[in-house]
């Protein structure tokens, strides 16, 4: 499937969930990222093609990792970029986030970056500006560049991503980087697994299109990729699991264990990373094994073709 | 416009506490009904109104109200709260405690409750049971009491300390008054803005279990039990706290239950496109909660429908879903919302008004509420099938926040009459 083939427009103005994707979508966002991640690796890297536009990088919570590169993607196009780092605080504050929203589309941003603490923030923001709005983590909801990008690095490894058997283990109940995942590789036909203590996994998460384990050795049975979650320190200390010890014990990945995967199997991670709670530490480093750092590497180029494609709809918006 | 004499004939007149539903009139002499039934001396009346088979019934009582606080900019005042609810069809509202206005000091409290006679509509008050709603230390509930307090409630905040609730419980019966506590385990709730459920789950939003009700009313109606104190279910919404009831019911013990209108009349689904409007306290629950407290509304098992009134200033709903301030307006639109139930085949006209008159003036022991000779003459003339649409814009407040926005109804309220005094007159 090559887009000349549909002669088809990507159509999105925001990216907000992954569930307003559909499969072409995807392939669009995917040869675009192959284009993107080939020059980066070149020094002839930097383009135009956001040149003009202003991309609001508005970063309700903190992030070094997404922020940046966010940055470097828009930056690479062209465009003029701006970080807004706004200490939020839903007990007391000087202005709701409708103000906020109307004061920053006042200075005239062509699409805004939003992370926000809560669901349904950069909707919320959508719908106020009418501005063009890319999701890059609302709350416990989605992070749709992240499942994007880790979606496009395991098709840089196997063409395919449908068909293919994924496990997603860790803090499923508070991750949006599952939510999203979850959502995309259903998109994508992969067979999707979860496997998590139950006190971590979302209530009737079995209705979600995945298998759920509570065992790790049985999860791991036959995956082509793993993809560890973040664990939260305070949530490893009595509240949610006992000890983040126990919780490697249980659900740590290590080379041992990986034994009863593909034998090519893929480990994953959205950092950043707790070493010896959700991933062994010699795991992580295994080049043969961990694309790690080529999630990385991916993420720019994505936030690039997704920048990119939104850019070119705002263009044709606005000639029409 | 004060009549000496008014009737109202032809009406389709309904009684929810004497079980009438059939055609007839009322007498209003001095501000109390002096007739009612078929034969209507209207040559006795200096102002007969025609009310062309339309229905007639005592106009609404509301327990749950919340007043913005005095002097709020762009807020809502008692004026234009009283004037909504003239509009809406109540004679009778009941102002209680929330965080803004906890209605929790002694000090000038009867001064206010004297304060209230100004408005057409009468206006009562509720006091908070614990200081500032801490759910820890009990406020001056007694002294309240004296002041015109005509029951005790802690607004959306449960009391977490079963030892607390218990002395709550012990020390408001010696005044015989109800203590209204929204049921929740302040732990499995604490923080969340949903019911757990598929929907929830897959937003990513904080979300509490059904069962928190259903434990927070075990609980509670067990110290109720122990106690001997009045204990008002403040806002019935699952199902699972509906068999709570059901089963405490079955002891000997002072128990009522009230339900509002957003759980009677939306679900979560509602609340599907995260919009801010539908953002409540209790959050918005599943369909089958829904019918499940249309069924015990139509079997007598609720006491009393509130409004939850409340007033937003924009700021606070200017917030994504999870973050906005929880509640909807809802005095000018709980008739329209709550006739669609009854449009539906949901419910029979005459159980639902029970809920809305009597049952809720039987709660407090007030003589309105009811067509009755010689109860206050408080009254509403409502066209039943008459479509609107509901305006915030049109709103007789200041404030919009309402769950109901754009909402088409049938069903209208022509004019409200408290004490024999015509408070809203559509035609006007």
């Amino acid at each position: 499937m090559t887009r000349a083939e549909f002669s088809y427009d990507f159509p999105h103005r925001h990216l907000i969930s992954v569930a307003d994707l559909n499969p072409v979508d995807i392939q669009i966002i995917f040869e675009r990222a192959a284009h993107w991640k080939a020059l980066n690796r070149t020094t002839n890297r930097s383009s135009d093609h956001l040149a003009g536009l202003t991309v609001l990088n508005l970063f309700f919570e903190a992030s070094t990792r997404t922020q940046g590169s966010f940055e470097i993607a828009a930056k690479r196009l062209g465009a003029d970029v701006v970080n807004f780092a706004i200490e939020h605080s839903s007990a007391k504050k000087g202005e709701s986030l409708s103000d906020t929203a109307r004061t920053l589309a006042a200075m005239r941003p062509d699409i805004m970056v939003v992370r926000h603490s809560a669901t349904g923030a950069p909707h919320f923001l959508a719908e106020r500006t009418g501005l063009s709005v890319v999701n890059a983590g609302d709350g416990m909801h989605e992070h749709p560049t992240q499942a994007l990008l880790d979606s496009f690095t395991l098709a840089q490894h196997w063409g395919e991503v449908g068909g293919r058997r994924i496990l997603i283990v860790g803090d499923i109940l508070h991750s949006r980087v599952a939510r999203s995942n979850i959502g995309l590789l259903n998109i994508l036909g992969a067979e999707i697994r979860l496997c998590a203590p139950p006190t971590l996994l979302p209530p009737d998460v079995d209705q979600w299109g995945c298998d759920v384990f509570n065992d790790l050795d049985q999860a791991l049975e036959g995956c082509d990729a793993v993809m560890a979650l973040r664990q939260q320190k305070e949530r490893m200390s009595g509240g949610f699991v006992p000890s983040a010890r126990e919780f490697f014990h249980l659900f740590g990945l290590t080379h041992e264990r990986l034994e009863v995967c593909s034998p090519e199997v893929l480990v994953m991670h959205p950092g950043p990373m707790n070493r010896g709670t959700e991933i062994h530490t010699k795991l992580a480093d295994d080049p043969d094994r961990s694309v790690i750092l080529e999630q990385v590497e991916s993420g720019v180029a994505v936030r690039m073709a997704v920048l990119e494609l939104i850019g070119d709809v705002i263009r044709r918006e606005d000639a029409s | 416009m004060s009549q000496t004499s008014l009737a109202i004939i032809n009406a389709r007149l309904i009684d929810p506490a004497s079980g009438f539903d059939g055609p007839g009139g009322v007498l209003i002499e001095d501000g109390v009904i002096a007739q009612f039934g078929t034969e209507i001396d209207v040559d006795a009346a200096d102002e007969v109104i025609d009310a062309q088979g339309r229905i007639l019934a005592p106009a609404l009582i509301d327990l749950r109200a919340a007043k913005e606080p005095a002097l709020t900019p762009d807020g809502e005042t008692l004026s234009t709260l009283t004037a909504g609810a003239a509009k809406g069809g109540y004679g009778t509202v009941v102002l209680a405690p929330n965080l803004r206005a906890p209605l929790d000091k002694a000090d000038g409290f009867d001064g206010m409750t004297k304060g209230f006679g100004r408005y057409g509509v009468r206006v009562l008050s509720a006091c908070a049971a614990t200081q500032g709603l801490n759910g820890q230390h009990m406020s001056e509930i007694g002294l309240m009491v004296r002041g015109g307090a005509v029951y005790a409630g802690q607004g959306d905040h449960p009391i977490a300390d079963a030892l607390t609730m218990r002395r709550l419980l012990a020390y408001t019966s010696q005044f015989d008054v109800w203590l209204s506590v929204r049921p929740a385990d302040t732990a499995l709730s604490a923080g969340t803005v949903a019911l757990e459920s598929d929907w929830s789950a897959r937003m990513g939003l904080p979300a509490e279990p059904a069962i928190s009700e259903r434990i927070a009313i075990e609980r509670d109606a067990a110290l109720a039990e122990l106690t001997g104190g009045k204990l008002m279910i403040d806002r019935l919404s699952t199902q699972a706290g509906l068999k709570a009831l059901q089963h405490a019911r079955r002891s000997d013990l002072e128990i009522a239950a009230t339900t509002a209108v957003a759980h009677l009349t939306l679900n979560e689904v509602d609340a599907g496109a995260l919009d801010s409007a539908f953002r409540m306290d209790p959050p918005l629950r599943a369909e089958s909660d829904r019918l499940a407290l249309v069924a015990a509304l139509a079997d007598g098992e609720i006491d009393a429908i509130v409004t939850d009134h409340r007033p937003t200033p924009f700021d606070d709903k200017g917030e994504p879903f999870a973050l906005a301030i929880p509640g909807t307006m809802g005095l000018e639109t709980a008739l329209g919302a709550l006739l669609a139930l009854v449009h539906d085949g949901e419910i029979e006209l005459i159980d639902l008004l029970r809920a809305l008159t009597c049952g809720p003036a039987d709660l407090l022991g007030l003589p309105q509420g009811r067509i009755k000779v010689d109860a206050p003459a408080d009254l509403v003339l409502i066209d039943g099938d008459l479509p609107w649409v509901c305006k915030p814009d049109d709103f007789e407040s200041a404030r919009g926040n309402s769950a109901w926005a754009g909402r088409r109804f049938q069903g209208r309220v022509l004019q409200t009459i408290v004490g024999g005094v015509t408070v809203y007159n559509s035609k006007v």
